[in-house]
């Protein structure tokens, strides 16, 4: 067990390091760059502008031998202002700051600014952090749900009008563009029907402050109940539209292990026993389809990351998707890097942990 | 998965001699190729030859159509109606709000939605192909340095890297698009090609091959991946579907094909707006044809995957 945890967690670490080098290439060769475009923003002094250059080593036309020091700095490895591999305590740069390392890079936390408006892309995360969490949150729980319910249901009740409903069904919305289904869900239901409001996580006119700022959170606090509707009223269309299509296909995976399941043997002996058809099914059958299902489910994780970008950029959610979306309009290097990093290193630690929690509970999985 | 334990299928028309002597012998009674029963297999799938049909169709459609029916996006006929025109005889899919015609838009758009769709798959399948043989037959370092790739492409949300890269580098060109979907969507594959390889290699009519001194090159090409074809199509018919879509969400961005030009994704970017003059049909017709496109392709990789697989008889 030891042996698998620790195999799986060393082979992690050459993935992490392959994504931190794809999420800084695919910046820094994108044309202009960051130093360029440090340079186009009015808003930012020339001063402001030196430091960043200087604490990035970022150079305005750099050469390969640069590029690789730009890249080493970024990631903490490599003391920019110092020029060298050590910290001002003459220690390697990349032990943390309070064992002697340094301060820069995202080693240390340090993600760099935002070009467009020179704040710390960390802080814009982190203020974008909560509407994405509830989004996908509230999401992750009801498609779970679904369709593990349908999944099994469609099994037991197999070749049933209820299974080829589902079957149907899962066709039609796995084909579906997702942000369209939000165009049609928005006309429907916002338009013509006006049953949900199809913009932002809050009603602006009736809040106290824009959503997840300090004033928002104290007049959530003062009188939680009419905000939390307010929020979910507002969550219904993005969150049906970001679960449809991938209920669709998980329904389908759930029957599929499901159906596995129930043609084993200690299926057919709880059921010679005498146990109750509904204890088989949930007891033998449905315990027994759970990893699968589980694993399937921390996989999709990733899916939804980029689901998350599609549902908050058709409804304007203030989430890290929609974040995500004005970086790239902008050209803002630094924040793209930052939430592709970080979205990306989460993704390997659920699937790890999926990893790890699967060889936990299932006792046949023993490694060589 | 499909390991080959019946010889008579395990030939394909580039199988070995010795499999071939052997297949003969087997097949007499029916003298069809693995081809032909494939084919057998996917008629009787009758979503598949819906989707087939389909699909035919629209192929017809993004080749002939822009020539039947030629739309200029650059064209602004206008409207007396603020929200465009509703559909009508005229205007079978309704204008949009400056009154360019939906359906001609529509018709139009078919060519780069399936062409970046179709090329882009093509582009994924090779590579895919090539690592995934590399990794599965070399195995050792080569396997785990592969394998490494894949998983980085994996943890990284695919759409995130596809905005920037169409932003970055596509420059609204629909070649650049093509080979950036292209390149971005191939892990899926190498991983598929690579499971069948790992099971493959070790099959009898391979040590025969290499124990008869074929070489690594040839082992690989004609004997290994013949036989592990079929989940390989059907991994590809989904990554065609799902270029399709994540085309028509960067275009519906404005970060894919340029504005004069037209897609599926390019015709729904500005429809949104549209939506609170009462105008859905700007933003309904485009994405049903991207949905029924959609449909139909996974319709067909569904009968692929029943009639593909070796284990399935008829």
């Amino acid at each position: 067990m030891t042996q698998y945890i620790v195999r799986r967690v060393i082979q992690a670490i050459p993935v992490l390091f392959l994504i931190s080098v794809v999420s800084f290439l695919l910046m820094l060769s994108a044309p202009g760059g960051p130093a360029n475009q440090f340079n186009q923003n009015p808003h930012i002094s020339a001063a402001q502008i030196n430091k960043w250059l200087q604490d990035w080593c970022l150079v305005q036309n750099p050469t390969p031998l640069d590029t690789v020091r730009e890249y080493l700095g970024w990631l903490g490895v490599w003391n920019c202002s110092g020029g060298s591999f050590l910290s001002v305590h003459g220690l390697p740069n990349f032990l943390p700051a309070f064992l002697g390392g340094g301060t820069n890079g995202i080693l240390h936390g340090d993600f760099g600014y935002s070009i467009e408006t020179g704040q710390p892309v960390l802080g814009m995360i982190y203020q974008r952090l909560p509407t994405t969490i509830i989004l996908m949150g509230t999401a992750f729980v009801l498609w779970a749900t679904i369709a593990i319910i349908a999944g099994v249901i469609a099994a037991v009740r197999r070749y049933s009008f209820f299974d080829q409903s589902v079957t149907f069904v899962s066709y039609v919305l796995y084909s579906l563009p997702t942000f369209w289904l939000g165009l049609i869900l928005i006309f429907i239901f916002g338009e013509a029907l006006r049953w949900f409001p199809v913009q932002g996580m809050v009603n602006v006119r009736t809040s106290a402050a824009p959503f997840a700022t300090q004033a928002y959170w104290q007049s959530f606090f003062a009188d939680p109940i009419p905000n939390i509707v307010d929020i979910a009223s507002h969550l219904v269309l993005p969150v049906v539209t970001l679960i449809a299509v991938s209920i669709a296909g998980d329904s389908r995976f759930v029957r599929s292990a499901m159906l596995d399941s129930l043609h084993q043997d200690y299926v057919r002996t709880a059921r010679a026993k005498g146990i109750r058809e509904r204890q088989v099914i949930i007891r033998h059958a449905f315990r027994n389809a759970l990893l699968p299902i589980l694993t399937n489910l921390a996989l999709e994780i990733a899916f939804l990351f980029s689901g998350a970008i599609v549902t908050e950029t058709v409804f304007s959610l203030p989430g890290m998707g929609r974040l995500y979306y004005d970086g790239v309009e902008n050209s803002d290097y630094f924040l793209l890097m930052g939430i592709l990093l970080i979205g990306s290193v989460l993704v390997v630690l659920m699937n790890l942990l999926a990893d790890i929690a699967y060889a936990f509970a299932d006792p046949r999985i023993r490694y060589d | 998965m499909a390991i080959p334990t019946d010889p008579t299928l395990a030939g394909v028309a580039a199988a070995p001699p010795a499999d071939v002597a052997k297949a003969d012998v087997e097949v007499a009674l029916e003298s069809l190729s693995q081809w032909q029963l494939a084919w057998r297999r996917f008629r009787k799938h009758r979503m598949a030859m819906v989707g087939l049909g389909f699909f035919a169709f629209m192929i017809l459609v993004a080749i002939f159509g822009p020539i039947i029916m030629p739309f200029d996006p650059t064209n602004i006929p206008g409207t007396t109606n603020p929200a465009g025109y509703p559909p009508s005889l005229a205007h079978l899919f309704g204008t949009d709000t400056v009154g360019r015609d939906v359906f001609a838009m529509v018709v139009n758009g078919a060519r780069i939605s399936v062409a970046i769709g179709g090329f882009s798959m093509l582009i994924a399948g090779f590579i895919g192909v090539v690592v995934g043989a590399v990794a599965g037959y070399f195995g050792g370092w080569v396997d785990n340095v592969l394998m490494r790739v894949v998983d980085t492409f994996f943890a990284i949300p695919l759409l995130f890297v596809i905005l920037v890269a169409a932003k970055f580098f596509g420059q609204g060109q629909v070649i650049s698009l093509i080979v950036i979907f292209g390149v971005l969507s191939w892990p899926l594959i190498a991983r598929l090609v690579r499971a069948q390889f790992l099971s493959l290699r070790e099959a009898d009519f391979v040590e025969a091959a290499r124990a008869v001194g074929v070489r690594d090159g040839r082992i690989t090409f004609r004997h290994i991946l013949p036989n592990a074809i079929g989940p390989v199509i059907v991994a590809m018919t989904l990554i065609m579907a799902s270029n399709i879509v994540l085309e028509a969400f960067v275009s519906y961005l404005n970060f894919g094909i340029s504005a004069n030009q037209t897609s599926w994704g390019n015709a729904l970017a500005n429809a949104q707006s549209a939506l609170g003059l009462g105008n859905w049909w700007w933003a309904f017709f485009p994405g049903m044809a991207i949905a029924v496109t959609v449909m139909s392709i996974n319709f067909v990789g569904d009968g692929l995957r029943d009639a593909l697989d070796p284990r399935t008889r008829l």
